[in-house]
């Protein structure tokens, strides 16, 4: 007999114009393993840091056992029965292990104002000892520990006090086979101790394998809850990207699609602790496509090819021999550059779109160096509704914008100015469903134009759906290369990535 | 009407005169308002004297010197800057036209103009080489310039050639500011100079990725003001004719007051307006000339003068930028 220990109803979050969660309502039963899946910006690390008090909830309520909770922070949450174990890093350093496990709740071992720091680490090496992690010593600083350990420590600090939901939120990419072993079994555990867990992961055949249940959420909305074993990994793909979508999203074309001319050749470029003896060429017409795990290197690649990393060695040349060393002379000889770190990297936030798109183009619209505003507005207005930013005017300030509207500045900026090679490192992070189709449909264009493109990015689909070669990194050098293939799939690139 | 009526009323109150300051025009306006303020409150409060002639030309000799000089300044603070050097820079420069103009008053200006760039470069140089913040820097150049005046005025005053102080007219003054101001004017408002330092301002690792050149800007904005300043001294020095190891002592304070006045956004980026030198300098000239005509006590003066600055600013005050007040 299920019982039901947790519902969310009609709960949203907005974070400025975005419109994150949706009217999210599920409910979660007690002793199961609930997965929570759903494609990047789908909105499920939101709604699950609802829950755990980090953000506050935008309307609606989260009810646990009947009675509505709303904790404001991780400790209340905790007191409330309810612990997460986060995607990033959950330890503080500068703290030793046990520290770290009851941190929030250091009261138990005071007393009359004064800690006991042998009964902490005895209390804390004896949940060690239970959760099978010896090897771990609770007197000792947490920064002595590798990542793999450090996660372990965390299992325990969310779980000690057996609380009554644990969400574990993409822990897994963190871990190495044993330390997922560890997790799942605790994760057993405690289901069986009846408690709930709330598992987040974007490997949809390990979902399968250890949920009871799957929710999928898509664009901020509630999509579904399915049963396991009734379901498939495709099952699952559908739900997430939603049919309509499947067919015209990504390029559907293959076979040598792109010119044997080399526009850009890149030789033996290093970047200390990043990269090391990277070498490609780019053709005319082709999008590369560059993955890897987040932290291969392929960022600093982006970055090199553009100028922007001062510590590059190796040359990056264009056909007609000239070398690209920094940003001015990049954007001089026609490349164009969307980070990751969009706001920070890509557009100046707190500045108007006329201001973002003429700013890199500002050399060539002047006339004996003197800059007409009649000139900018209309450069501006004009790239601006090619690429259909939505907006209220160009003055309007970037900062208002959506993700995907300001990635649409970003290449209205480049565009523009007549770029023909583009780096995109993750061209569509955080961006909403619609502008993801503009933005792959635009990524055609360009590439029918002549224009080739580097597209660096952490989602395989992408990678896959819109690469004509994929070029696979891992610890900074290239593992590997694919042609585009209808053949070719996910666990091809993974075997490479790991 | 009941409590939450009322309350429900004053909140509603509250949104219509905050959406009368959030309106774009309004923004831009208010330091022009708050101008006019302080000028009609002024003008009732001296019964008219502060708008006699004689008194718009006390204002106006405080204004040439401030003007040139807060203009440099200001695009320090475009890049989101700050520089408390200035008045030493003044100083100093102001000595080194003293000296020179005995020989050659062209030459003394040049290199006036020199000493104050080589000043500013020794500022730039710091803050982007070594990565200091621009207020540390300039905080610890004040004193070394200052102390480079003390040491050489050990013996006493350096008193300028005739020839200088016969050039202190109005219409000279008067015209070589506008000429300063125009051509900043220009540079700002129509050449990518002004493009490129907004936007380093708003977002400097933005700025880097768009082509921009952060580090070379903020090294040319120092030596720039630092060189305005040492124009600036020339003025200053047709004025005095003597300069004295305490000469521009505090002008910086006063540069940044009033270009905060005329509505300087503090952290600088996109909303710098080059109508803020203009204003600001006008609203604190009008201000320090007026207070000593109502408040005939020093100490009243001052307290009144910190009362005054504190309500502008803070009525005129663009804060929807400011994330982190520092």
């Amino acid at each position: 007999m299920t019982k039901t220990i947790l519902v969310s109803d009609k709960v949203n979050k907005f974070f400025g114009n975005t419109h994150a969660v949706n009217d999210v309502s599920i409910s979660f039963n007690s002793g199961e393993i609930h997965g929570l899946i759903g494609e990047n910006g789908s909105g499920k690390s939101t709604f699950s840091s609802m829950l755990c008090g980090i953000h506050p909830i935008s309307s609606g309520k989260f009810l646990l056992e009947k009675k509505e909770i709303n904790a404001d922070s991780i400790v209340e949450a905790n007191r409330l029965g309810i612990s997460m174990i986060v995607q990033e890093m959950g330890t503080l350093p500068g703290l030793t292990v046990a520290e770290n496990i009851f941190l929030g709740d250091e009261d138990q071992f005071t007393n009359f104002g004064i800690k006991n720091t042998g009964a902490m680490n005895r209390k804390a090496q004896s949940y060690l000892v239970e959760y099978g992690f010896e090897h771990i010593n609770a007197s000792r600083m947490v920064d002595l520990y590798s990542f793999e350990d450090r996660k372990l420590v965390e299992i325990v600090k969310a779980t000690y006090f057996k609380p009554k939901i644990v969400v574990v939120d993409e822990t897994t990419t963190a871990l190495s086979q044993a330390g997922r072993e560890s997790l799942y079994h605790h994760m057993n555990r405690i289901k069986a101790e009846g408690g709930t867990i709330i598992f987040i992961s974007h490997d949809l055949s390990e979902v399968l394998e250890h949920t009871d249940r799957v929710s999928v959420l898509r664009d901020g909305e509630y999509i579904g809850t399915v049963n396991s074993d009734e379901t498939t990994e495709d099952d699952l793909k559908n739900l997430m990207v939603g049919r309509e979508l499947g067919e015209h999203y990504y390029r559907t074309d293959f076979g040598e699609s792109y010119s044997s001319e080399v526009v850009l050749s890149v030789k033996d470029i290093s970047v200390p602790g990043f990269v090391k003896n990277v070498s490609f060429d780019l053709h005319k017409g082709e999008i590369l496509g560059i993955g890897g795990l987040s932290s291969c290197g392929m960022r600093e690649v982006g970055k090199a090819i553009f100028g922007a990393a001062y510590d590059r060695t190796g040359t990056v040349t264009l056909t007609d021999g000239t070398t690209i060393d920094n940003v001015l002379s990049a954007i001089k000889n026609s490349i164009g550059y969307a980070s990751k770190d969009r706001d920070n990297e890509s557009i100046v936030l707190e500045s108007s779109i006329r201001d973002n798109i003429t700013l890199p183009s500002l050399d060539l619209l002047a006339k004996n160096g003197i800059q007409s505003a009649k000139k900018l507005n209309r450069f501006a207005k004009k790239n601006a509704e090619l690429m259909k930013v939505r907006m209220s005017g160009i003055s309007q300030y970037v900062s208002q914008l959506s993700g995907g509207n300001k990635q649409k500045v970003v290449l209205a900026r480049w565009l523009g100015r007549g770029s023909n090679i583009l780096v995109l490192d993750s061209p569509t992070r955080g961006i909403d469903v619609g502008v993801k189709a503009d933005i792959y449909a635009l990524m055609g264009e360009l590439k029918e134009q002549g224009k080739s493109i580097i597209m660096i990015s952490e989602e395989m689909q992408e990678l896959l759906g819109m690469s004509d070669r994929i070029i696979i990194m891992k610890d900074g050098e290239i593992n590997g290369e694919f042609l585009r293939s209808p053949e070719l799939g996910e666990e091809d690139l993974i075997q490479k990535m790991i | 009407m009941n409590r939450e009526q009322i309350s429900l009323r004053n909140e509603n109150y509250g949104k219509k005169i905050r959406a009368i300051f959030d309106n774009p025009l309004v923004m831009n306006l208010m330091p022009l308002i708050g101008f006019l303020i302080v000028l009609v409150v002024f003008t009732i409060l001296t019964k008219g004297k502060i708008i006699q002639p004689t008194n718009i030309n006390l204002i106006l000799g405080q204004v040439y010197v401030l003007m040139i000089a807060a203009t440099g300044v200001f695009m320090i603070m475009t890049v989101g800057g700050i520089d408390f050097s200035q008045g030493s820079i003044l100083g100093f420069s102001s000595i080194i036209i003293s000296w020179v103009s005995h020989y050659n008053i062209v030459l003394a200006v040049i290199c006036g103009i020199l000493g104050g760039a080589v000043m500013g470069a020794v500022n730039g140089f710091f803050h982007v080489r070594f990565r200091i913040a621009s207020f540390i820097v300039t905080i610890c150049t004040m004193y070394l310039f200052r102390g480079l005046c003390e040491y050489i005025t050990t013996t006493g005053p350096v008193a300028a050639s005739v020839g200088v102080v016969v050039l202190n007219k109005t219409w000279l003054k008067m015209l070589l500011t506008l000429i300063v101001l125009a051509i900043g004017f220009f540079t700002f408002t129509f050449t990518r100079i002004g493009f490129d330092l907004k936007a380093i301002g708003a977002s400097e690792n933005a700025a880097r990725f768009s082509g921009s050149r952060p580090a070379f800007s903020k090294f040319m904005v120092f030596v720039t003001a630092g060189a305005l300043t040492g124009f600036a001294s020339f003025l200053n020095v047709m004025r005095v004719g003597s300069i004295t190891g305490t000469a521009g002592t505090q002008m910086e304070t006063q540069i940044l007051i009033a270009l905060v006045l005329g509505g300087m956004p503090i952290n600088g980026g996109s909303k710098a307006r080059f109508t803020n030198i203009i204003i600001g300098v006008l609203t604190y000239s009008v201000l320090q000339t007026s207070l000593p005509m109502v408040f005939t006590q020093s100490a009243t003066q001052q307290l009144v003068q910190g009362i005054i600055f504190l309500i502008v600013v803070a009525l005129t005050m663009d804060r929807k930028n400011i994330r982190v007040i520092k």
